[in-house]
């Protein structure tokens, strides 16, 4: 069934959506069922930049593989523009462009202007309009000086920009971008980042998944939390920040911390989490804790006499803190 | 950058043979520019022809009294290495997507794949015509083999038709490896079957009975039947004129093409179901 005519409005309406893994014996026989997906529920309105957050396996990738009609849902209903993803593979194919993170999606071999004509073609461009575009695309995404060069003498950094402009050659309505900052230096990133910005200005609507909570924090009006197959929590960053609002973050840069250290800290009394990166030379660590500052003391006696503290401040949460609640209750 | 703002709209190809037109040209071209991308191709389009032709020439020239039976070692010559880049390249044409990371970006193109999978396939069975060409070539310069043939005109007509015939069987082989990701060992292993059930070097005639309902149902047999009794004079093959062969020819090039069309549909659908077309 189609959704109401007040949902059209909607650039993406899922319903109920459920997708099951079913590995097979040998023989044939089912040996495993995995619920990748287990009845989620979401709208994102026509020009909205949407961010569907949530760890490696809760269901990101399963989501936008049945938006862009890639995989066919176990049951629940689904529609882009309108348009249901089970029924109009080819026009709902049409009115969206795709990014996916890495390495995948370009023709490395041969040039990007190569690979723009060749997917403008796919598309149905026609081939006056992608005379004009190509060019404009390239200039737009800064690849103009460079559109000759095969693309496997590109940084990563510009072949996710010629991603973008991939995406965007038959000019469509809603863009899927999968992780489209992964991998990237914190320039390219940031390059990436200004432009879904202003494609969000342009009126695009846009489907953004990303590891990064700052990302989702700083791009989008209104994130998806998803965990194990499920919504765990929908709202704007500002409004899911509220979920950990008991809570202050201690961030320390220390240098020669240890796990031993981190378990320490965990042990405190009233330390809600710990999160921690201790593989660079300086180490970021977050302490969640209702105390505050008034934690600080017990933090720095549990240091190892033979590590440092950098730098230590008191933080309100974000995202991430709000997240890290969501996915691990 | 120069910003994303002002850019022309993008204003579509409208009707069905336009789109599939367009799509087929555009998988072409850049299965052409793949092809030439990469400096191996000559193994496959010179080398090997070479190989070929001096291997039929080592196993038959010596008996060989007329330049007809040179030019009939040519032809066949010709079209096992036609075959041989036809099984390879064809079979791979969607597959080389999966190793590529390009998968995904292909599938989801607002086209049926069968059409994007038909155009890199023809392209793919040009590069046996290539290879074919230079083997004649070879023949020619090399073993002084005169190119006189029969009918100029059939021979083209022929020859037309068996690169047609191959695409499609080709088409119907990259069914085989979208269903499977050891696809390839199926196709691979047919090279040398077809080459000695469709007579491109014996003639089917020798071949045991038993075989001979196998080599009636491979379209290039009926081909390289038109395209020597176009060719060489006097040439005594199947109990077949030209144009039945061609008939023939056509008819089962019409079956691959339907068989293949359709698998592809279901191929996609089960792909989708599955989540699987995409792992390498």
């Amino acid at each position: 069934m189609r959704p109401p005519n007040s949902e059209v409005s909607d650039a993406i309406v899922v319903k109920g959506l459920t997708r099951e893994y079913t590995s097979r014996s040998f023989f044939g026989t089912v040996s495993k069922v995995t619920k990748a997906l287990d009845g989620i529920d979401f709208a994102v309105k026509k020009g909205e930049l949407f961010g569907l957050i949530g760890p490696n396996g809760a269901g990101k990738t399963t989501t936008v593989k049945i938006l862009t009609t890639l995989l066919t849902q176990t049951s629940g209903d689904a529609y882009i523009l309108g348009l249901d993803v089970r029924k109009d593979l080819y026009e709902i194919r049409r009115r969206i462009g795709i990014v996916f993170g890495g390495e995948r999606g370009l023709y490395n071999r041969v040039s990007a202007l190569d690979n723009l004509r060749y997917f403008s073609d796919l598309y149905g461009v026609d081939p006056a309009t992608a005379r004009e575009r190509i060019p404009q695309l390239l200039k737009a995404v800064g690849l103009a000086d460079r559109a000759d060069e095969r693309v496997e003498k590109y940084s990563r950094g510009m072949k996710q920009r010629l991603h973008i402009a991939k995406a965007l050659v038959h000019d469509p309505e809603l863009l899927v971008l999968d992780e489209p900052t992964i991998g990237l230096d914190p320039g390219g990133a940031r390059d990436i980042r200004n432009m879904i910005r202003e494609l969000q200005k342009q009126g695009k609507s846009i489907l953004l998944t990303t590891h990064y909570m700052f990302e989702a924090e700083e791009l989008c009006q209104r994130v998806a939390v998803i965990s194990k197959g499920k919504i765990v929590a929908l709202d704007t960053p500002s409004e899911l920040k509220k979920l950990v609002r008991d809570i202050s973050v201690i961030e320390l840069r220390t240098y020669g911390a240890t796990a031993d250290y981190l378990e320490a800290l965990k042990r405190l009394p009233n330390v809600v989490r710990v999160v921690a990166d201790l593989d660079s030379e300086v180490q970021t660590i977050r302490i969640q804790s209702p105390l505050g500052a008034d934690l600080l003391s017990q933090v720095t006696s549990a240091l190892p006499s033979d590590a440092k503290i950098i730098d230590r401040t008191i933080k309100e949460p974000t995202l991430e803190d709000a997240y890290l609640r969501l996915v691990e209750e | 950058m120069g910003g994303l703002s002002g850019l022309t709209p993008g204003k579509k190809t409208e009707g069905y043979m336009a789109r599939r037109g367009q799509v087929l040209k555009a998988c072409i071209v850049l299965t052409a520019k793949l092809f030439f991308a990469d400096p191996q191709w000559v193994i496959p389009s010179i080398i090997a022809p070479f190989i070929f032709t001096l291997v039929a020439f080592f196993l038959f020239g010596g008996q060989a009294t007329s330049g007809s039976f040179l030019l009939y070692l040519v032809l066949g010559s010709g079209l096992m290495g036609m075959w041989g880049t036809t099984i390879y390249g064809s079979s791979n044409s969607i597959g080389f997507d999966r190793w590529n990371g390009t998968m995904e970006s292909t599938l989801a193109a607002p086209i049926p794949l069968s059409w994007i999978a038909l155009g890199r396939v023809l392209f793919n069975t040009f590069e046996g015509v290539i290879n074919a060409v230079f083997i004649l070539v070879i023949g020619l310069v090399w073993f002084q083999v005169g190119f006189g043939v029969v009918s100029p005109g059939l021979f083209f007509l022929a020859s037309v038709s068996t690169f047609l015939s191959l695409s499609a069987f080709g088409l119907l082989m990259c069914t085989i490896i979208l269903l499977s990701r050891k696809g390839g060992f199926i196709t691979n292993s047919m090279e040398i079957p077809v080459y000695i059930a469709t007579g491109t070097m014996f003639p089917v005639s020798i071949l045991p009975i038993v075989a001979l309902p196998f080599a009636f149902l491979l379209a290039p047999t009926w081909g390289i039947e038109a395209i020597r009794l176009s060719a060489l004079p006097g040439y005594v093959g199947l109990a077949t004129n030209y144009w039945e062969d061609l008939g023939i020819l056509a008819v089962e090039t019409l079956a691959y093409l339907g068989a293949a069309f359709l698998l592809f549909k279901r191929v996609e659908a089960y792909a989708k179901r599955n989540g699987t077309l995409e792992e390498y």
